[in-house]
């Protein structure tokens, strides 16, 4: 099976370890991957800021770019569904309307794409910890990926996984907003962490960039004892912390 | 500008939210029990997304022939001896309604909880008038006698005080001599407002549903005031907005189901209180007189256009009560006596984005309103719009972030463009990198690492990497065979 | 009574019609058939029995006493809960059901017997009888139609069944004969718009009454009893 990777602006630069993690787990269930070198941003900032015009520069570069893949997976679920956005972004150009719809169709998250299209439930992966999980919001709510992270976890063997409290709630992320609007998100952010901290953890894990990156930095600046990794490292892994 | 509540600026009125620790506590204590509730009636029901689909459908269906409906309305309550007086503005129904104290030498008024005469600030120009206006909710009730207080909550508007503050309200102006208990503070507002309810010559209500066919509306209540308000005095008066109406009785039964359940996690609330024309001849409770006062004020000019939808709204809450933004500034820091997201979206449509431009952003986007919208609307694709018409159609952006945002245009818009700006990221910031992390960015970086650590942009990026894997991959494939 | 006025509406309607893009609709519009209609599952399959058990396992989580009787004890049955609320002071709707159920001899014997005094709501004297009704102690009324599901009683207000009975005195209770029981708000509400259909008018007051008043407006603290009665009893009678 071709898979052409959509690897999303802060895995290209920031979270580089994650996206090593995704290749091989994808190439693991047999994929052939591929990474379609003019891919650039989703255009997910400007789009989420009102710039919908300055969107579309983007948006028909990542149209043009995966034209001809089979299947097109991101282990971000905000960013794949940023890809869902594409159609109502192009209201009135029925030709480029046509085209986002098919790369709509065939983009999956990475979890998704492991349980929809594979069909495996179990990576057969290791890894020893205590860990809890965020549910980023896009990808629960817009995307409606829901279940498959969660089920993937649970046969990590080694990996003891905790429920964070409110799970579903946001951690203040919402990519111009963080910076918009920065104390209101302080405090969604420290609430988040804090909910993190009660369920005493070892590792926070997340399947989406923006939201570790949130989360990662708060936790950071209060030197906190906690670990943030994206889902398909654990999922790739076979045993070491 | 009635709507408003608060100090003029956004940031003002956020900092000020953010600071009130107790509100804050109150919010957090509010949201997760109404949360609870709501999602417990949900699941109850089994199947909450066909109700939520019958119910967006029934919505879609009465705004699309919103003319027709009010006008069927219109047409029973007449023929039942009623009064309709079809207000363009929030001055039109001011004008009437006082019309009508007047000509009834009425002095003392009772009032039922209603958003829309909030919305219209109706309880000035009666007081200008030199009524008594009574509001009879115990939240509204409480925030009224501490020197009208906005709302804070469109179900609960008194959400932001605790018990000990009520406390002191009622011994400061009523001489309430007992303790903080609920119970107690609760039972000395029902002896006092007994006496306001049979005293007064007008009640007042607003109105949750009218029913087309049979000229009906219906009010949802707890408490009974509303059941009070148009029982006892002698001439009634009904504001509704113009959307809150449904067909027939059989649309009333979704609507009120869905509004409960997604308000309070309530199978039926205590009252559900439908009221036709005025009372029968010969009959003795009721009003003699009875008038609706339909108010447009700016809700015509969403029809019909992309908004469409925010008129479908039911005003449950439950957006308000799932809000993560809401949660930590509170109602009054929307500046609106609509708060939430539903405020968020309605706000700048009836007051316009001169004054309410930041009300679109304050939001993540991260859906938690629409999905539990018990009418499916779109809110945080709204607020998007939102953004939109204020970047695209209004200008209103500020400059630097037009700037960024071109910027940001031009270079996602070419492979090579970006590939050229990510290699240079990890060299741009590498001044600012201490022990591998950022901790004071530069410029537009600033607000984010106030807060938080920024992460350094690593110099062997994904797609390098993978370059130089594949090389070595095709040789290992070749290998292999 | 005659006609009231409409105000101000051509220019109001055709403005919506305006902006919704069309020509006004005065005439025609027919409600489509509702692609969802779940209301009417909810308890579809249950006997007449098992709404009872529906109707009393819902009032515990609405604050009401339900007391299951027949016609034969029901004068006794209702004497207890009156005197369980401490009551010297009824007021009861004009509703010919007392007449059929044999209330009206107890009543005017509890007067003696117990120093009750069951007061019935009079149409020739008004004010009088609110008067009475706000200084009682307890109010009873039939129930015309009973939902299951919420635990509600539909009152429908008339000449004899002031609307102040169930609403002014300190506590309330419902007669709820067996035969009033329905699923749930769907099938009342489909009673009423036939009758709207076949041209009948609408009682002027339709209460659907959940149990006794409450509020939760104080940092959400659920206080049973505010404006309307504190406390409800429901007594459902055999009547088939």
């Amino acid at each position: 099976m071709k898979v052409s990777l959509f690897i999303t602006c802060l895995g290209d630069v920031f979270y580089v370890n994650a996206g090593k993690a995704t290749v091989e787990l994808l190439e693991r269930f047999g994929c052939e991957v591929d990474f379609p070198e003019t891919q650039t941003c989703c255009g997910q900032p400007a789009y989420n800021s009102g710039y919908h015009k300055k969107t579309k520069a983007a948006a028909k570069n990542m149209i043009h770019t995966f034209a001809h893949s089979e299947y097109v997976v991101s282990p971000s679920g905000s960013c794949a569904y940023m890809f869902h956005e594409y159609e109502s972004l192009f209201e009135g150009e029925p030709v480029w309307q046509e085209k986002a719809k098919k790369l709509k169709e065939k983009t999956y998250e990475l979890t998704q794409f492991l349980t929809e299209v594979l069909k495996v439930d179990n990576t057969g992966s290791e890894f020893h910890a205590k860990a809890t999980y965020h549910t980023s919001c896009h990808m629960t709510r817009l995307l409606g990926v829901k279940e498959a992270p969660l089920k993937l976890l649970s046969n990590v063997k080694g990996l003891e996984m905790v429920e964070l409290p409110n799970r579903e709630s946001c951690c203040g992320f919402g990519g111009t907003f963080s910076v918009k609007m920065p104390t209101i998100s302080e405090q969604m952010v420290d609430e988040k962490v804090e909910h993190i901290e009660e369920t005493e953890t070892e590792v926070l894990i997340g399947a989406d960039g923006g939201c570790l990156m949130n989360i990662g930095g708060r936790i950071n600046r209060k030197n906190k004892p906690i670990k943030v990794m994206h889902i398909a490292e654990i999922l790739n892994s076979r045993g070491e912390v | 500008m009635p709507m408003h509540i608060g100090e003029k600026e956004f940031t003002k009125r956020v900092d000020k939210g953010l600071e009130d620790d107790f509100m804050r506590g109150a919010v957090r204590s509010a949201q997760g029990r109404l949360q609870t509730n709501r999602a417990n009636a949900a699941d109850e029901l089994g199947d909450w997304e066909e109700w939520r689909s019958l119910g967006q459908e029934i919505r879609q269906h009465t705004m699309e022939n919103l003319d027709f409906y009010l006008q069927q309305l219109s047409d029973k309550i007449a023929e039942l001896g009623g009064h309709v007086y079809f207000a363009e503005t929030a001055d039109d129904a001011n004008n009437y309604v006082s019309e009508v104290i007047a000509n009834k030498n009425a002095k003392k008024i009772a009032k039922s909880k209603s958003m829309v005469t909030e919305e219209i600030a109706l309880n000035d120009i009666l007081e200008e008038n030199g009524c008594e206006v009574v509001e009879t909710d115990l939240g509204e009730y409480i925030l009224q006698i501490d020197d009208h207080d906005p709302p804070s909550h469109i179900v609960a508007p008194a959400l932001h005080k605790n018990k000990e503050q009520i406390r002191d309200v009622f011994k400061e102006k009523l001489g309430y001599t007992k303790t903080e208990k609920p119970e107690e503070l609760t039972l000395f507002a029902r002896e006092k407002l007994r006496k306001e309810f049979l005293e007064a010559d007008v009640g007042i209500t607003g109105c949750n549903f009218a029913i087309a066919e049979s000229g009906s509306f219906a009010l949802v209540t707890n408490e009974g005031n509303a059941r009070m308000v148009s029982t006892l005095p002698k001439t009634q008066i009904t504001v509704m907005g113009m959307e809150r109406i449904v067909p027939t009785w059989e649309e009333l039964d979704v609507l009120v189901s869905l509004l409960t359940r997604a308000a309070v996690g309530q199978k039926l609330t205590s009252y559900v209180t439908a009221l036709t024309g005025p009372k029968i001849e010969g009959e003795v409770d009721g009003p003699e007189e009875f008038h609706l006062v339909i108010v447009d004020n700016g809700r015509s000019k969403i029809l019909g256009t992309e908004f469409q939808e925010a008129l479908h709204c039911i005003r449950c809450a439950a957006c308000i009560n799932v809000c993560p933004v809401y949660r930590h500034v509170g109602g009054h820091a929307y500046g609106s006596i609509y708060p939430g997201p539903i405020g968020a979206v309605l706000t700048p449509l009836l007051g316009g984005y001169d004054d309410y431009k930041e009300l679109p952003y304050a939001s993540t986007l991260c859906g938690a309103c629409t999905e539990v919208c018990p009418v499916k609307i779109p809110l945080h694709e709204q607020l998007v719009k939102h953004r939109r018409n204020i970047v695209e159609e209004e200008e209103k952006s500020d400059l630097a972030e037009r700037l960024a945002m071109q910027g940001f245009s031009i270079v996602a818009g070419s492979g090579n463009l970006y590939k050229l700006a990510t290699r240079m990221a990890p060299l741009l910031v590498t001044p600012f990198v201490k022990d591998g992390s950022i901790s004071k960015g530069p410029g537009p970086v600033k607000p984010w690492t106030d807060i938080r650590e920024f992460p350094v942009p690593q110099k062997q990026r994904f797609r390098d990497w993978f370059k130089n894997r594949e090389k070595g991959g095709s040789e290992r494939a070749k290998r292999g065979n | 009574m005659p006609k009231g006025e409409i105000k101000n509406r051509d220019k109001f309607l055709n403005n919506i019609a305006t902006n919704l893009g069309r020509e006004r609709r005065t005439l025609g519009v027919a409600r489509p058939r509702w692609k969802n209609q779940v209301q009417w599952n909810v308890l579809s399959n249950h006997t007449e029995d098992q709404l009872v058990d529906v109707l009393e396992k819902q009032c515990k989580s609405i604050h009401t006493d339900l007391v299951r009787t027949d016609q034969e004890n029901l004068a006794q049955t209702l004497l207890g809960v009156i005197q369980g609320y401490g009551g010297k002071s009824v007021m009861t709707w004009d509703d010919p059901r007392f007449t059929t159920y044999h209330l009206i001899n107890p009543f005017e014997s509890w007067k003696e017997s117990q120093n009750i005094a069951v007061h019935q709501w009079d149409v020739e004297n008004g004010e009088e009888s609110i008067r009475i009704a706000e200084q009682a102690d307890v109010g009873i009324t039939f129930s015309d139609i009973t939902l299951a599901e919420s635990g509600t009683v539909v009152l429908f207000s008339d000449k004899g069944k002031g609307r102040s009975v169930s609403l002014l005195p300190a506590t309330y209770i419902a007669i709820v004969p067996k035969s009033t029981l329905v699923p749930r708000m769907s099938q009342a509400t489909r009673e009423i718009h036939q009758r709207v259909e076949a041209g009948e008018r609408v009682a002027s007051c339709v209460n659907f009454i959940t149990g006794p008043s409450n509020s939760a407006d104080i940092e959400m603290n659920l206080v049973v009893g505010v404006h309307g009665p504190i406390k409800a009893t429901y007594i459902v009678v055999e009547d088939r």
